[in-house]
């Protein structure tokens, strides 16, 4: 997933859909999220490329809505509902998760153990 | 990781039992009445039977094979129906005179076949001997058919489903017609070899007894380490059950790696997707076969079910006549776990599970040949006969020293998978064999952090709070519960210990998981109301208190406020104190619940506990002085030297640092007469137990009284622990156990020469004199003098001690050979986790003076058990830490020096990257 300023990123990508959990007048995910062109990226224990500022999933609340719809630790989100995610500040990702007028996100989220078996079933 | 080791070794069956009998097995299939189930969908689902095999041995065995029935479920009790599957392939029931036998498989056939093709069910063995065919294309075919004519296949195809019936079947099935076959899915199938294959059959069995199987033996530890391991097979099956049994077990073990890998094309592909297509082909051809109804043709009757195995193999004839079957290779076995028809896979999972156990090569192959991801993926699996086994398979696989296994398993999103698996899952089984699975994982490092992120809270939710019989809000009517020690706790408890090493960010995680002290604590003292103190699961608990203990002082959230501020209680303190204020300052944010009245409570001799406007909750238990009754229950009742060690830890760790609790828990000790307790432990014939009963000693010691009482009681077992000039020690202490209690002695004459006296009346100072002049060990011999150093400090004893014979030069001396030995003792010195840092820069111009050794330096790191940088952790063997639960005893010698060299001069270092900001994390 490393990229290279100016060409066009290629990653394998996995459509998830959560539907948010209401929790009092909130809408929740159920994730937290990390990272952000703002944020220094190489406190980011989940990228490979240390320089990488995407946004990450930190946490995933067991039995939540993100995990139920297969959301993982560590996997980059690309896109929210078809907006951009490689690209945004912390907050802005933050904002567009929380909508509080949407209640199902879909992502494109990009994970090692994805990139893995694709090269892997490319190979064999 | 010694701790993960379970102790006990279960045993292991692996038998293989009388596979070579599958021939003789055959005849149950006419026992057997089988429904049919014509499931449209599924083909695979099988229908549950039980039969009743009498193997050669002779003895019965009996499988049970569930079958999941689809929506579309037609049920046919007869034998001989036979539908003819849509596969073409015969519903035989007729041909063969087995008929009856097969009617079962058949049946299956036909049902399957209608939607998948039995065939392929039968495919499962039979594409083994396609493929075989492909290999073996000589014989086999030869063979197959006197089969088909037999009944033998028909059972086969029953078998497909589980391997071994269809041991026992196959035979009649002669179905022959092999040809039809699916090669695709020839793959899978084994069917046609009995001989071979019964082994594969075997698997299948457990498919229906699996649940027995398993049970029956349950985990087969193994000493070492961690690791749950089981052979299926033994288990499985009631063995004896299976017919195919005999087989496969064995032999396939060892073959496994020799086969040649076929390719099988279709391993993984959609059994389905290519293998219809051919298989309407095929099928037609099969029909002949005795179930002519079906397809119609007769050809070889019965075998339909063989058929199309044979399809492929023509070697139907051949094994019929050659009774033998042969076992699936690894990659037909892996490719089974793809197969369309569920009980293939999770016979293939179970067989896998059997070739795996205890066989290294074995598992690094299956992971070559990228069966994990595909296990991991039968986790989902609805039908809990495909995750159960799969289940199992992965936790052979996970088993033993090489790594590259559980990362693989880890690779895949093995972890969340298994979690989730248990969340879904109410079947008692499963559930030990994900927690024993993740146990397994847990032991090595970098999936520990893993672990906690995935699973954490379900495991507390799941297992740790039911099983400990705790209740958040209990029910005023009903008894407290008790803790039931079952399998999956004892798993969960030490999976959870060996992820409670991974340092201070897994500590807080822990602490702070709902519920999770609260129950552990509550399982302890269930333990002691029973005294049942013993059992793994009670040293997994107080593994994990002891390691959760560590650094709460500095770890816990608002710990600064706790923070003692003077150094009373020995010289030189500020300075640490300071530092250590600045590092719980890092935490702050948060704060604490209890009172702080540090600064009132010095007086150490009437102590007043801080009152509590609410009872104490989660973390918060780790340190309130209650659990000091609980721990002492612990040291006096049990007999396991790893919990003993534990419990000594955790007062060890409570009882380090400067902050008001670790004051309280210091004369709460006292006060719960726990001194004596402590001595007497002393005497244990466990090295470790000695040490870390020997480091609580000296923490304890920071209270006054208790080192005027520790001096007094304590001396003469501390000194008996001594190497003496002919032996090292009556009980051979490890140097670091040698080292601790020197340091110990050490802090108790500290700014004592009452206790400085009762060590000479101890004849400690012989043994002393002979350590600093003669031991091997530059870390004993700078102990040794430095507390020489400071008896002869003491003017006042010094009368005394030349009365005995000593002078200046026995004290002396010692320092003198320090100075020379410095450069490399110097830092060895160190390596004791219980030393106090200071003495470098001090014991040249102090020698005499008692700062030699700063307590403030040790200040809680010194102290406690556990050390830091559990990254590292492996040095733990020197610390009686929690970690070492973990951690392999091999590393720990080696890992030991360096780790503790580098805690020390770290210590700060490592506290500050602990508290490093965090990166912002927003929850959505």
């Amino acid at each position: 997933m490393a990229f290279v300023p100016g060409q066009p990123v290629t990653a394998v990508v996995q459509r998830i859909e959560i539907h948010k959990l209401r929790q009092g007048d909130n809408l929740i995910l159920g994730f937290s999220i990390g990272g952000g062109i703002d944020q220094d990226p190489t406190q980011n224990p989940f990228s490979e490329d240390k320089t990488d500022k995407g946004i990450y999933v930190t946490r995933v609340t067991e039995g939540g809505p993100a995990e139920v719809a297969g959301l993982q630790i560590g996997d980059k989100i690309m896109q929210v509902n078809g907006w951009d995610m490689t690209m945004v500040t912390h907050d802005q990702a933050r904002k567009r998760l929380t909508k509080r007028n949407e209640e199902v996100v879909r992502l494109l989220v990009t994970r090692q153990s994805l990139q893995k078996a694709v090269q892997q079933s490319m190979m064999s | 990781m010694k701790d993960l080791a379970c102790t006990s070794d279960s045993p292991v069956h692996e038998q293989s039992p009388s596979n070579q009998t599958s021939i003789a097995m055959m005849q149950e299939p006419q026992e057997m009445v089988e429904e049919t189930v014509t499931v449209e969908e599924d083909p695979g689902t099988p229908t549950s039977h039980v039969s009743i095999v009498t193997s050669e041995d002779g003895t019965t065995r009996r499988t049970e094979t569930k079958v999941t029935k689809m929506v579309k479920t037609v049920t046919t009790r007869t034998v001989r129906q036979v539908p003819l599957g849509p596969d073409g392939l015969p519903a035989m029931d007729g041909s063969s005179p087995m008929g009856s036998y097969t009617d079962s498989i058949d049946r299956r056939y036909l049902k399957n076949g209608e939607r998948y093709i039995t065939p392929q069910a039968s495919s499962t063995l039979t594409r083994s001997y396609n493929s075989y065919n492909d290999s073996y294309p000589e014989s086999h075919e030869g063979q197959y058919r006197p089969y088909l004519g037999h009944d033998g296949y028909g059972d086969l195809s029953d078998n497909y489903g589980s391997l071994s019936r269809g041991v026992g079947y196959r035979p009649r099935y002669a179905y022959v017609p092999g040809s039809a076959y699916r090669p695709d899915d020839g793959s899978f199938t084994l069917p046609s070899r009995r001989d071979n294959y019964g082994p594969v059959a075997q698997p299948q069995v457990p498919v229906g007894s699996n649940a027995d199987l398993n049970r029956s033996q349950p985990e087969r530890f193994q000493p070492e380490p961690y690791g749950l391991e089981d052979d299926n097979r033994s288990l499985g099956v009631d063995d004896e059950g299976y017919e195919l049994d005999p087989d496969y077990s064995t032999v396939n073990r060892r073959t496994s790696a020799g086969v040649p890998e076929r390719g099988r094309p279709h391993k993984g592909r959609g059994y389905e997707e290519p293998m219809e297509p051919e298989m309407v082909e095929e099928r037609i051809p099969y029909l002949h076969g005795g179930y002519a109804a079906p397809l119609a043709q007769p050809e070889r009757g019965s075998m339909a079910s063989i058929d199309r195995l044979g399809k492929r193999s023509p070697s139907i004839d051949s094994i019929r006549k050659d009774p033998r079957w042969r076992d699936p290779d690894l990659p037909e076995v892996i490719a089974m776990l793809s197969h369309p028809i569920d009980p293939v896979k999770s016979n293939a999972a179970a067989y896998l599970q059997h070739l795996c156990y205890e066989n290294d090569k074995i598992k690094k192959d299956v992971r070559h040949l990228k069966g994990i991801p595909i296990l991991v993926g039968l986790l989902d699996h609805p039908k809990p006969e495909v995750h159960r086994k799969a289940c199992g398979a992965l936790r052979n696989i996970s088993y033993g020293k090489d790594n590259e296994n559980k990362v693989a398993i880890k690779n895949c999103d093995g972890i969340p998978a298994l979690i989730r698996l248990l969340r879904k899952t109410n079947d008692m089984e499963v559930r030990e064999l994900i927690t024993g699975t993740l146990w397994n994982l847990s032991s090595y490092e970098p999936l520990k952090m893993v672990i906690i992120n995935h699973g954490l809270q379900t495991l507390t939710n799941e297992v740790i709070i039911p099983h400990s019989g705790w209740e958040s809000e209990p029910n005023e009517d009903s008894k407290p519960r008790d803790a039931e020690w079952t399998t999956v706790f004892k798993n969960t408890s030490g999976c959870l210990r060996n992820v409670s090493s991974d340092g201070a960010e897994a500590r807080r995680r822990l602490r702070e998981c709902d519920g999770l002290v609260d129950a552990l604590l509550h399982a302890l003292q269930s333990a002691v109301g029973k005294k049942d103190t013993d059992n793994k699961s009670v040293e997994n608990c107080v593994c994990i208190m002891r390691n959760l203990s560590y650094h709460v002082h500095k770890e816990v959230p608002g710990a600064d406020k706790y923070q003692e501020l003077d150094a009373g209680q020995t010289t030189g303190t500020g300075g640490s104190q300071k530092k250590k204020k600045d590092d719980a300052g890092c935490f702050g944010g948060k704060k604490a619940k209890g009172k702080k009245n540090g600064d009132l409570d010095r007086n150490f001799d009437t102590l007043d506990l801080p009152k509590r406007s609410e009872a104490a909750k989660g973390f918060e238990l780790l340190y309130q002085p209650d659990v000091v009754r609980l721990y002492l229950s612990i040291l006096t009742e049990s007999q396991n030297f790893n919990t003993l060690e534990a419990a000594a830890g955790a007062l060890q760790n409570l009882s380090a640092g400067n902050w008001m609790w670790s004051t309280y828990i210091r004369a709460t000790v006292r006060k719960e007469r726990g001194l004596p307790v402590l001595v007497e432990l002393l005497q244990s014939d466990s090295d470790k137990v000695v040490r870390a009963v020997s480091i609580a000693l000296r923490n304890l010691s920071m209270d006054r009284r208790n080192k005027d009482l520790i001096g007094s009681y304590a001396m003469g077992e501390l000194v008996r622990n001594l190497p003496s000039r002919q032996q090292r020690s009556a009980k051979n202490l490890e140097e670091d156990t040698v080292v601790a209690v020197l340091n110990t002695i050490h802090e108790i004459i500290t700014d004592s020469s009452e206790n400085a006296r009762s060590l000479i009346q101890t004849q400690g100072i012989q043994k002393l004199v002979a350590i600093s002049k003669s031991s091997q060990s530059p870390r004993e011999t700078k102990a040794a003098s430095h507390i020489l150093q400071m008896i002869w400090s003491y003017k006042e004893l010094r009368n005394a001690l030349q009365k005995d014979g000593w002078n200046k030069s026995h004290f002396q001396s010692v320092s003198a050979a320090l100075k020379g030995s410095k450069g490399p003792a110097g830092r060895s010195g160190y390596d004791d986790s219980t030393l106090p840092l200071v003495e470098k820069s001090q014991d040249n111009e102090k020698s005499g003076s008692r700062d030699m050794i700063p307590m403030d330096e040790l200040g809680p790191d010194g102290y406690s058990t556990i050390d830091h940088r559990d990254k590292e952790r492996k040095y733990k063997s020197s610390d009686p830490s929690g970690d070492a639960s973990e951690k392999e005893p091999l590393k720990n010698d080696t890992n030991r020096k360096n780790i503790n060299r580098s805690n020390r001069a770290s210590v700060n270092l490592v506290d500050a990257r602990d508290i490093k900001p965090q990166p912002v994390d927003s929850w959505v």
